[in-house]
């Protein structure tokens, strides 16, 4: 149940996600890792597109059609891409070690708080 | 795995996660993870060539991304199809001529992504081994091999979950 502080203490680490990615840009003077932000800002954008395009009123689930499985797809792309790039820019010397781990953290906790927000609301409305 | 009458092939019944909902959705995301792992191991080899890490005079280019693009038709093929129109006799709902093509594109999908595999080994032979390519200029080719064959994995997890029946699915069969 989403009570007050459930709600304070997800926009708490929302806040500390979007603060370590930001600081692992700034503090290495490489704006690379804020492409992980960009990442997973649109990584449930797919999800929930095809979500609404599966139609609505049937009544009863008739199984996955194959454009709500395409989002997934999609999002599970985007996800796994918001960790893999940052270590891909770490290999080649683009970025820093220490900027790829905190961009890695920092996403995870913004693409987490996300994740947790939508499950929150979901529920909110059964009732 | 069950003929029409609900025997199964297998002495051990099937497991209860099996068939769930929740297991073919994590399928799914499954395969899109595969393939993204996939696509950014070759883009890691690219990137690497293209950085200042790399002393050596091997370099990707177009000729290395051929299989990759060949496994990647090869999949989109493969998970384009839909999957009953395959079992069919001249009565069903298929029909008569529809199981035939649906088993020729089948085929030529599975052929691409084989070829991709195999051309991804020969690229990786041809081009860095036989030239004594060392560490870390093999990576090219071995990320080359690796990421054909994560693209492959990624195609037959996404084929199994699709593939799952669901309890309370009905399927309108004609």
């Amino acid at each position: 149940m989403a009570g007050l502080k459930t709600i304070i203490v997800l926009s708490f680490i929302l806040a500390i996600g979007f603060l370590l990615v930001i600081l692992s840009a700034a503090l290495y003077k490489n704006f690379l890792t804020l492409l992980v932000v960009a990442t997973y800002v649109i990584a449930p954008i797919p999800n929930w597109l095809c979500g609404r395009a599966s139609s609505q009123d049937d009544f009863m689930d008739s199984g996955s059609s194959s454009i709500v499985e395409l989002g997934r797809f999609m999002t599970g792309f985007l996800a796994v891409m918001g960790v893999a790039l940052p270590v891909v820019l770490a290999h080649c010397d683009l970025i820093r070690p220490e900027a790829m781990v905190m961009s890695i953290v920092g996403g995870l906790l913004i693409y987490g708080t996300i994740i947790s927000f939508t499950m929150f609301f979901h529920q909110e409305e059964e009732f | 795995m069950a003929d029409s009458s609900g025997h199964r092939l297998f002495k051990f019944p099937k497991p209860q996660w099996m068939t769930s909902a929740n297991t073919r959705n994590a399928g799914v995301y499954a395969a899109g993870a595969l393939f993204s792992i996939a696509l950014f191991v070759f883009i890691d080899a690219a990137t690497f060539s293209k950085s200042n890490l790399n002393g050596s005079e091997f370099h990707v280019n177009f000729v290395d991304w051929i299989p990759g693009i060949f496994s990647v038709l090869g999949m989109l093929i493969i998970n384009s199809i839909d999957k009953s129109r395959l079992s069919a006799d001249n009565f069903s709902y298929s029909g008569d001529g529809v199981a035939w093509k649906a088993r020729v594109v089948l085929f030529m999908g599975f052929a691409a992504m084989a070829g991709g595999l195999a051309g991804s080994v020969t690229v990786c032979l041809l081009k860095y081994v036989v030239r004594e390519a060392s560490w870390p200029a093999l990576w090219f080719g071995v990320a080359n091999i690796a990421s054909n064959a994560l693209i492959m994995l990624s195609s037959v997890v996404l084929w199994v979950s699709q593939n799952m029946e669901d309890d309370y699915t009905y399927n309108l069969a004609l």
